[in-house]
């Protein structure tokens, strides 16, 4: 595969130096099959299919095809070559994550890898990618993830989990909630958001009543919220951290119990592209109110990411957007760079998605532009990408959401930290 | 291509070396350690804390070796009055204390987050790119070493009388034999290559949080011991690396098969797995290889042995 | 506060008794801990999940209809995976179980994704009853569990395939020299494992949500539940489940809710040190 990637360098150094012609000549030459494989660029993709995360996978894959088939029927990147995805399941394990990883980077060679749901995966294989000069693109909260020396390589498609925490509290309270507690699950990105949501809570008057943190994979929920809810002076509201199953069994005991505190939830449990509402109706649903970095709503990439995701308005996807993103950050930043070395195009991501630039969000005209070599700012379906110089996103919109009917209704955008771009 | 052979060849070298620790535990003694998972956790964050203290990789991979002895050998005395089955679920639970521990003491283990880096033996030695084939180097130089070390044991009076008590406790302790302390030490030691293998776990991935430590492990664990042929140390070379084939292999599976989605591929790999493990226990019941056994010239032809040892060997002779 | 408590502890406790009654009988005839006790209370789930909500049949129909099917499969996996491996050891069997609890997880996996469902069964609003709250599925579930308990006892005590079986249990060889089909008690001990878990899988279902981790995050407890009460003994996994859901629940008082799985490990070490039998269980003599 090496040589080919050479056979492939060759006509473009010459391409540079003798024009055009040489270069077309160059190409003949070269063998048929070598150019084909050459044209090729492949890209991993690292996803949950199995095991506690598994139910995030599949819906981020989807949007990792579409894309990529979106740039590619459009004539690809670097003069028609297109991407190629390969993707592996992390299994929910680090381990697992890591082995697949090395499979990505040595069999099929891949230029970078995404998707990287969870945050103990993301830890895992960091080293490995960075060692290997590899582009890596997380969609994991954990803070950790763009600690220490990078080289510029890591890029996270999400806010980080200690943003969550404060915008949730805001949130809380612009809905008059002052007396609060909090159930958690132990989990790497939900621990940090208890502590600075209580802080904003305490400074703005308010008192966080109880906090209990509790395991994933338990069989009953039952003494969590019993403690929490059932409280002799129950709270006004609870925010409850957790993932789509444990939530679905927190609510069920809730609503069966007809305690009165109000729900305060992410939206990757409450919501979790519908599944949420498909699993305990929409008359068990009702009221609960939910919150999470969310897509640039209303905005006309994130509602064209919709329709290419054969879904209505409605539908709140907060993880495929961001793979979304990454594939188009990827070959926008390769384009403009005119290479596939991570190194060097991931100098460029930062000049392809933060202002000041032309405001794009159609990936296939963005491309053009940067062909044309003008300078654009590019605003992806997961959020506005921009990105400060660790790699963290900024400018992370969160959306407050409450179910109504069945329907997500949005109560309120809350704009997270902003820092000097 | 090389650089993941090597991964995969040093996860085989861990899986060996978990494998060999099960193969002492459950192979020779007959105890069973339903908690593989936990103690191998228990190793990887002694290393991993022993290291990131600054106290060096060999302290921290001979801190996790002692605190696994020192807990194995705990259990099994708690134990001792239990037959097989209440040992499997202690030591079950055991690891699920541990799971617990590691994931709720955040001020020790990190919780959910983790501990990241760990810094790793011999690094800086040769280049960057070259160090993984320096860790597997190492990794094969101490399996060998195990390897070595358990089959002299296995041979030495220690282990024949620890495989007496395995066949007969009572025929063992009337002969004299201290069947406590036989079964303490033994899965101590057990315990100890445990420690071990979760130290070179913690190098390697420079990084550990409880997801690492599924019951998985242990299932795997036993896969390998069982697919190599019970207390066979040479078959358990190819059952680990049967195993990690089968479990990596079934990863080019999806490469080929394209008509289904990623979820049910994901399902259709575990699923081969186990359907692989179950045809295996069935087609293939004695494994690989057979344990080792005495032959019967060069038992009589040594006198001094006991008579424990010759009555199960006559015994496995007959059968 | 406390008596509502121990109120949950013990419908928790019932929910984990059906599959430990069902773990303690395959121990108890076949002499091996069946590990796939987890995947197949998933199973029964998903199968009652296929009727009610695909279907559209009505909850109890389709948990019956999962209780037939749940043990044909069973006896169909002992016929295929078990049987060739009767005569071998407890842990080849018990690894053997492992296999087909991958298996059994997977399948539910591979047919319906990870995501959490639910039965299409009404929430109804909690009853007050002297100061306790009592939801209509914990009622449900001790009916059904109660229910379950003394069919078992029936069965065991009361009919000559009870009788037969326990003869196979306490001596398979001397069972088999007074002409009992030991594989008819087999497949019947399968059939009655199967109804069991099945309905241990709708109740679990209904109390949170069905995805293919359901059964597993009970393995642990169940294992527990059948060895408090020393395994072998139907009667004894019923003791072992109510205590171990007590315990855990109104441990939840003094320690923190994410210790309480530990708080059962001690109750098993602790009564196991003092009683190495369970709590029911008689002295066995090796060999």
């Amino acid at each position: 595969m090496k040589c080919h990637n050479r056979i492939d360098l060759r006509p473009s150094r010459r391409a540079v130096l003798s024009g055009a012609a040489t270069a077309g000549a160059a190409l003949l030459a070269a063998p048929f099959i070598a150019r084909a494989q050459a044209a090729e660029i492949p890209i991993g993709v690292l996803l949950p299919f199995t095991g506690s995360q598994g139910a995030y996978g599949p819906d981020m894959r989807k949007a990792a095809e579409i894309t990529t088939k979106l740039i590619n029927d459009a004539g690809g990147i670097l003069g028609g070559r297109s991407f190629k995805l390969f993707f592996e399941d992390d299994e929910s394990s680090p381990t697992a994550g890591l082995a697949a990883t090395k499979k990505l980077l040595e069999i099929h060679k891949c230029q970078a890898v995404i998707g990287i749901w969870g945050s103990p995966i993301a830890m895992a294989i960091k080293n490995v990618l960075i060692q290997a000069n590899t582009c890596m693109m997380v969609s994991g909260a954990a803070n950790a993830i763009t600690d220490g020396d990078t080289k510029g390589l890591v890029w996270r498609y999400q806010a980080k989990a200690t943003d969550w925490g404060p915008g949730m509290a805001k949130a809380m309270l612009s809905r008059g909630w002052k007396r609060v507690s909090i159930l958690a699950q132990q989990n790497p990105f939900v621990i940090p958001m208890i502590e600075p949501a209580k802080k904003v809570f305490e400074a703005a008057g308010g008192q966080v009543v109880d906090s209990v943190v509790y395991n994933p994979d338990q069989p009953s929920y039952r003494a969590e919220v019993q403690r929490i809810f059932g409280a002799s002076n129950p709270p006004e509201a609870v925010m409850c951290l957790g993932l789509l199953t444990d939530f679905v069994s927190i609510v069920r005991e809730v609503v069966r119990n007809g305690y009165k505190s109000k729900v305060m939830a992410l939206s990757i449990a409450a919501d979790a592209e519908g599944k949420f509402i498909q699993a305990v109706g929409p008359d068990v649903a009702e009221g609960i109110e939910h919150f999470q970095p969310s897509p640039p709503l209303g905005s006309p990439t994130y509602a064209r990411f919709q329709k290419l995701m054969g879904a209505d308005e409605n539908a709140l996807f907060l993880f495929a957007g961001n793979t979304h993103d990454q594939v188009c950050t990827l070959a926008l930043a390769m384009e403009k760079t005119k290479s596939t070395d991570s190194p060097v195009f991931t100098k460029a991501i930062r000049e392809v998605c933060n202002p000041p630039g032309e405001v794009v969000g159609d990936v296939v005209e963005a491309l053009k532009k940067v062909r044309a070599g003008s300078k654009i700012a590019f605003a992806g379906a997961g959020s506005d990408c921009d990105f400060d110089e660790r790699g963290d996103q900024l400018n992370r919109h969160f959306g407050h959401f409450r179910i109504e009917k069945g329907k997500q209704v949005l109560v309120q955008v809350i704009k997270g930290p902003e820092g000097t771009l | 291509m090389t650089a993941y052979l090597v991964t995969i060849l040093i996860l085989v070298c861990i899986a060996i070396i978990l494998g060999l620790a099960l193969n002492l535990q459950w192979g020779l003694c007959g105890m069973v350690n339903f908690g593989m998972a936990g103690f191998f956790a228990l190793g990887a964050y002694a290393a991993a804390l022993v290291a990131l203290s600054g106290a060096g990789t060999l302290a921290g991979i001979v801190v996790a070796a002692l605190i696994c002895a020192a807990t194995c050998g705990a259990t099994a005395l708690v134990s001792l009055r239990l037959s097989d089955e209440y040992l499997a679920i202690l030591t079950l639970g055991f690891g699920e204390v541990i799971r617990l521990v590691t994931l709720s003491e955040s001020w020790l283990t990190g919780g959910s987050l983790g501990l990241p880096g760990i810094p790793r033996p011999l690094w800086g030695w040769v280049s960057e790119q070259n160090y993984e084939l320096l860790f597997l180097a190492l990794l094969v130089v101490v399996v060998l070493a195990l390897f070595l070390v358990l089959e002299v044991l296995i041979r030495s009076p220690f282990g024949r009388a620890v495989r007496a008590v395995r066949e007969d406790d009572t025929v063992a302790s009337t002969l004299g034999k201290n069947v406590t302390m036989l079964r303490v030490k033994a899965f101590a030691v057990g315990g100890a290559i445990i420690g071990i293998a979760g130290a070179f776990h913690a190098y390697y991935l420079t990084y550990v949080d409880p997801s690492q430590f599924s019951a998985i492990i242990t299932a795997y664990t036993f896969m390998a011991v069982i697919a190599g042929g019970r207390g066979s140390n040479k078959g358990l070379l190819f059952g680990a690396a049967t195993i990690m084939c089968l479990i990596e292999g079934s990863r080019f599976l999806k490469d080929i098969v394209q008509v289904l989605d990623a979820t049910q591929l994901a399902s259709i790999r575990l699923i081969l797995i186990g359907l692989g493990l179950i045809l295996f226990l069935i087609y293939r019941p004695q494994g690989f290889l057979l344990e080792y056994r005495l032959r019967s010239s060069s038992l009589l032809a040594r006198s001094s042995l006991n008579g424990a040892t010759r009555m199960h060997d006559f015994k496995q002779e007959a059968s | 506060m406390i008596a509502q408590v121990v109120l949950n502890g013990f419908i928790t406790g019932m929910i984990i008794a059906l599959p430990a009654i069902a773990l303690t009988l395959t121990y108890g005839i076949l002499k091996f801990p069946n590990f796939a006790i987890g995947a197949m209370l998933t199973a029964g789930a998903y199968l009652a999940f296929i009727c009610n909500s695909i279907l559209q049949l009505p909850l109890l129909l389709s948990a019956a209809i999962a209780a037939v099917g749940l043990a044909a499969t069973v006896v169909i996996v002992d016929r295929l995976v078990f049987s060739p491996l009767r005569e071998r050891t407890t842990i080849t069997l018990l690894v053997a179980s492992m296999g087909v609890s991958f298996v059994l997880e997977n399948m539910a996996r591979f047919a319906f994704g990870n995501s959490a469902r639910s039965f299409e069964a009404p929430i109804v609003r909690s009853m007050h009853i002297m100061g306790l709250r009592i939801n209509f599925e914990q009622i449900v579930t001790a009916a059904t569990a109660l229910a379950g308990m003394l069919a078992v006892y029936v069965i065991l005590r009361h009919t000559p395939l009870g009788r037969a079986m326990r003869a196979v249990a306490d001596n398979p060889a001397l069972a088999a020299v007074r002409g009992i089909d030991r594989e008819r008690i087999v497949r019947w001990m399968w059939v009655i494992v199967g109804v069991l878990t099945a309905a241990a899988g709708v109740l679990a279902g209904l109390d949170r949500a069905i995805d293919p981790l359901l059964g597993w995050n009970y393995v642990v407890t169940v294992f527990a539940a059948a060895i408090l009460g020393g395994l072998g003994n139907p009667l004894g996994a019923v003791l072992g489940a109510l205590t171990l859901g007590v315990v855990e629940e109104t441990s939840t008082l003094v320690i923190p809710p994410n210790y309480r799985q530990v708080v059962s490990f001690f109750a098993i070490a602790i009564l196991l040190l003092l009683r190495p039998q369970g709590l029911l269980g008689t002295v066995r003599v090796k060999k």
